[in-house]
């Protein structure tokens, strides 16, 4: 079932919602998810749909794009550090305007530029992931270089709880906390399955948000499929009078909007 | 050497004021200059490697023009994977320096000995690779370094066997400088820290030349192709492997475009067996002088004597131990 807006949600009492800015609607970006998909004959859907609602409320509300086109000065830098679910970026990537109706029909056709990880020669996309561990690091380079030059930009960095068996994400956190890099954000899709496995029984993570804090980041732990909820966090971390980096540990089911493939591992290997 | 690298990050940082230095809890003395002069451009990340190369990727595309400092060991050889996805894929403007190179680290051991880092760099796209020889070629790979604005790998070997040019020079990227002149059978190129040593050998060979290769990639294949058509073998010596780099790279040359004889030496697909000195370290793996010699002489009487000079003078009694 394909999870709706909830506008009734309590977390909206306090946020101007007009339906007219309702941009990003989750079903479409699933939709064309599916497409993608069916199109490449691919999997890596589950890792999609899983980040669909954090990256609509990130390019809908949170991300300053510029002058509205990839890789505009100025911009907030979205890392998607979990390249595997680069399919739900393209979707919002499509709506923007910055891909296609032929980079969709034709995903994965030979000699055309989209791959099937995350690859920062397409433009909008800021790093080449899909080998874990890479994004986060480039992230917090670049909200230090920001802070550094004074610039506004934030950085938002989508972390997978799977990729967190890599080290070079926790001396990336350290390096955050360390430079107080406020203007850094990391949504970690806290899924709880990877490749071969649930996180719990392949590399406990136990409490991701207990870690963060621990790391020395603002934390917030809300439903990664409630956009309202995340809506919320990301807002509130961002008015906080706080040197710290901020971190939403977002909780959705991988494959979430398809029953079939909802919390099991099949829908990441290819088809 | 290492007083010319210093001096040189100075220059480039001073003269540019994106440039700024990251190094992994490493380098001790050598940064006291720029940490004095200009200490909002050194930035020490912790011995968190992977992370720092990250860090630099997103320094580089945010605009500034970071330098990476770490042991050879590490920065190359222990994120690769970085350099070449997070680095090289963009070809975004970082200089990668890789201290002690070799065998410079001596006593402390395999985790310390770098012999494998022009192989692993060269088969990455879009990466240039810098060995210089001495203070004064290191000078200016510093400046080629910052001259692009793409990545370069410079590799610091040992660093005080003496320098081997009388004083300043520039070199061109891929460009092989003359440090003796000859046509005779035999010719040899190397790099780095092995540049005095070939200058040693040649001593026995009447006619030969030698030659400085303080980039090896890219190397200017007209003027190898050159080389060995005006000898019957060329010699290549590297404080390295003896697969993939300047000897590899020189057989490839060679082999495409003008057959001749290439001998490598270096390090013979092999591991350090024991702790010890530089100089040791060196003669284990055959590269002091008897060493180098004794490879030369072996490759001579292999490809026979036939249009070749003999030794001048036997192994023994003309060479000035070059290592103590």
């Amino acid at each position: 079932m394909l999870s709706p807006l909830r506008l009734c949600h309590p977390c909206f009492k306090n946020v101007p919602v007009t339906t007219t800015s309702y941009r990003f609607d989750p079903s479409a970006l699933r939709r064309t998810v599916i497409e993608m998909a069916y199109a490449g004959s691919t999997g890596h859907i589950a890792p999609a749909f899983s980040i669909v609602e954090i990256l609509a409320v990130l390019y809908r509300s949170h991300l300053n794009l510029g002058d509205g086109s990839p890789n505009s000065a100025g911009r907030d830098y979205l890392i998607l550090s979990k390249g595997h679910g680069i399919m739900a970026q393209y979707a919002c990537m499509y709506e923007l305007g910055w891909l296609s109706s032929e980079d969709v029909r034709r995903y994965f056709s030979d000699g055309t530029v989209l791959k099937g990880l995350s690859d920062a020669h397409v433009p909008g996309v800021e790093t080449t992931s899909g080998s874990m561990g890479h994004g986060l690091s480039v992230g917090v380079g670049l909200a230090w270089a920001a802070k550094r030059l004074g610039r506004k930009q934030r950085c938002f960095a989508i972390v997978g709880d799977g990729e967190m068996n890599e080290g070079p994400i926790w001396e990336a956190f350290l390096f955050a906390a360390h430079w107080e890099l406020s203007n850094l954000t990391v949504i970690v899709d806290n899924n709880g399955l990877q490749a071969m496995g649930r996180v719990e029984e392949v590399l406990r993570l136990d409490s991701i948000a207990e870690k963060l804090q621990a790391f020395g980041f603002e934390t917030r732990e809300v439903n990664g499929h409630d956009e309202a909820a995340l809506d919320v966090a990301l807002r509130e971390l961002d008015k906080l009078q706080s040197c710290r980096p901020r971190a939403i540990v977002a909780r959705p089911e991988k494959g979430s909007g398809v029953s079939f493939i909802k919390d099991t591992t099949s829908g990441i290997t290819p088809a | 050497m290492r007083n010319a690298f210093s001096a040189a990050l100075i220059k480039a940082a001073q003269k540019d004021e994106r440039v700024i230095l990251l190094t992994g809890d490493h380098g001790y003395a050598l940064f006291d200059e720029i940490r004095r002069l200009l200490p909002d451009r050194y930035l020490n990340v912790g011995v968190a490697e992977q992370n720092m190369v990250g860090v630099a990727a997103g320094f580089a595309k945010a605009g500034l023009r970071p330098i990476l400092y770490g042991l050879s060991a590490f920065v190359p050889i222990r994120v690769l994977e970085q350099i070449k996805l997070d680095i090289c894929y963009e070809e975004l403007p970082v200089v990668m320096v890789g201290d002690g190179a070799g065998f410079v680290y001596g006593a402390l051991g395999a985790s310390h000995h770098c012999t494998e880092d022009i192989s692993a760099l060269r088969a990455i796209p879009n990466v240039r690779i810098l060995s210089p020889a001495d203070a004064h070629e290191m000078t200016h790979a510093m400046e080629l370094a910052f001259s692009l604005e793409r990545p370069v790998y410079l590799r610091i070997g040992k660093c005080d066997v003496g320098a081997v040019h009388k004083g300043p020079i520039k070199y061109d990227w891929g460009e092989l400088i003359e440090m003796r002149s000859g046509n005779g059978g035999v010719g040899f190129i190397a790099t780095g820290s092995m540049v005095k040593a070939a200058l040693n050998e040649a001593r026995r060979w009447e006619g030969s030349s030698v030659w400085s290769a303080p980039s090896l990639k890219p190397l200017d294949i007209e003027q190898v192709a050159t080389i060995c058509r005006n000898h019957r073998a060329i010699i290549t010596l590297e404080e390295h492997s003896i697969y993939g780099g300047l000897g590899a790279a020189i057989a490839e040359i060679s082999s495409t475009y003008t057959p001749c004889w290439v001998g490598r030496i270096g390090v013979n697909d092999r591991f350090a067996q024991y702790a010890g000195s530089y100089g040791y370290l060196r003669s284990e793996h055959g590269l002091d002088p008897a060493g180098i010699s004794r490879q030369v002489d072996e490759l001579i009487e292999r490809i026979g004597p036939t249009n070749l000079p003999l030794p001048k003078a036997s192994r023994t009694g003309v060479l000035v131990p070059e290592i103590t």
